[in-house]
């Protein structure tokens, strides 16, 4: 019951922003947010540390707006999914992102909802969804028939190892 | 006093927060806590600590969200480097651990309200030991 609703309800989102227009999902410090800035890897932003294309997909991502401030963009629109996919094309480039702006109080963090890009002095992109890990984690993987999460090599060898608690040999109570 | 560090700034040409952003240099520390997924922690959507939400982490963690540690001293630290590998999606080492309680050595930067930790060794790691599904099950399922 509880695996159907969230999953409804992250399609429900999902289809219901064909908009283009972010949703909020009711987290305590939310805003919705539509804003400029370009897209950095943020380790190389922080620490100088940098490689070519913000590490290709393999570093965490951020949004620099144009008064310095850094905002790491910890998740897209797909179920269990971060946005470095959604926004690896966009290294070092301006987007415009939509999506929320969640200001917790120990960390602020961004949840990426749509993106299109923003050159400086030119017309801007086209409206993409936030949703391309799941585009390409079937591009590498088949169509699963099930939520990717569910079939993903990774994660059952993570599982296989140390079960679903994380404890080896400990089985979750039944639910 | 204020005034006089401000005027010398300007005429240096410097900004002042400017000069603050751009001087951070990493303060070495160790760390002590929980290795956690930064989304579901921060957001509350869903319980989000220990045995309970193991699984929920692995996902995410493979999923490409940042994972952090809630350190002992109520900060959260969100990892960018794992005893030299600067890869910080879905990076193996980081899933290995998740949920795990561990104490690690460090650089820490800090920047506009983020602890970004680039973890140079995982000084200890004692796995799991949060038990909270025996409270709250299996979360979100």
């Amino acid at each position: 019951m509880k695996k159907s609703f969230i999953i409804s309800a992250v399609a429900t989102i999902a289809l219901s922003s064909a908009a283009w227009a972010a949703d909020g999902w009711g987290i305590k410090n939310e805003k919705i947010t539509r804003t400029e800035a370009k897209v950095v890897d943020i380790a190389c932003e922080v620490t100088g540390n940098c490689v070519a294309n913000c590490g290709s997909g393999k570093r965490q991502l951020g949004l620099l707006f144009d008064n310095g401030k850094l905002v790491p963009v910890v998740k897209n629109n797909d179920p269990f999914a971060g946005a470095t996919v959604d926004l690896i094309s966009f290294c070092n480039k301006r987007i415009v992102a939509d999506g929320l702006m969640i200001s917790h109080p120990k960390m602020p963090i961004f949840q990426l909802q749509f993106k299109r890009a923003a050159p400086k002095g030119k017309p801007k992109g086209k409206w993409s969804g936030a949703n391309w890990f799941g585009k390409e984690w079937e591009k590498a993987n088949g169509k699963p028939g099930g939520e990717w999460f569910q079939h993903d090599k990774r994660v059952k060898a993570a599982i296989a190892k140390e079960g679903v608690l994380g404890v080896p040999g400990l089985k979750p109570p039944a639910q | 006093m204020h005034k006089k560090l401000i005027a010398v700034a300007v005429a240096l040409g410097i900004g002042v927060w400017g000069f603050a952003a751009e001087a951070a240099t990493p303060k070495r520390v160790k760390v002590s806590g929980e290795i956690i997924d930064t989304w579901c922690y921060l957001t509350e959507i869903m319980f989000a600590e220990g045995s309970a939400h193991h699984k929920c982490a692995i996902w995410c963690a493979v999923g490409g969200v940042p994972v952090s540690i809630k350190g002992k001293d109520g900060k959260i630290y969100m990892v960018l480097r794992v005893e030299g590998d600067d890869t910080s999606v879905a990076n193996p080492k980081i899933v290995s651990i998740q949920s795990h309680e561990v104490t690690v050595d460090g650089d820490l930067y800090v920047r506009d309200g983020v602890n970004y930790l680039l973890v140079n060794k995982v000084a200890d790691d004692k796995g799991v030991i949060n038990l909270t599904h025996k409270k709250h099950g299996v979360v979100p399922f």
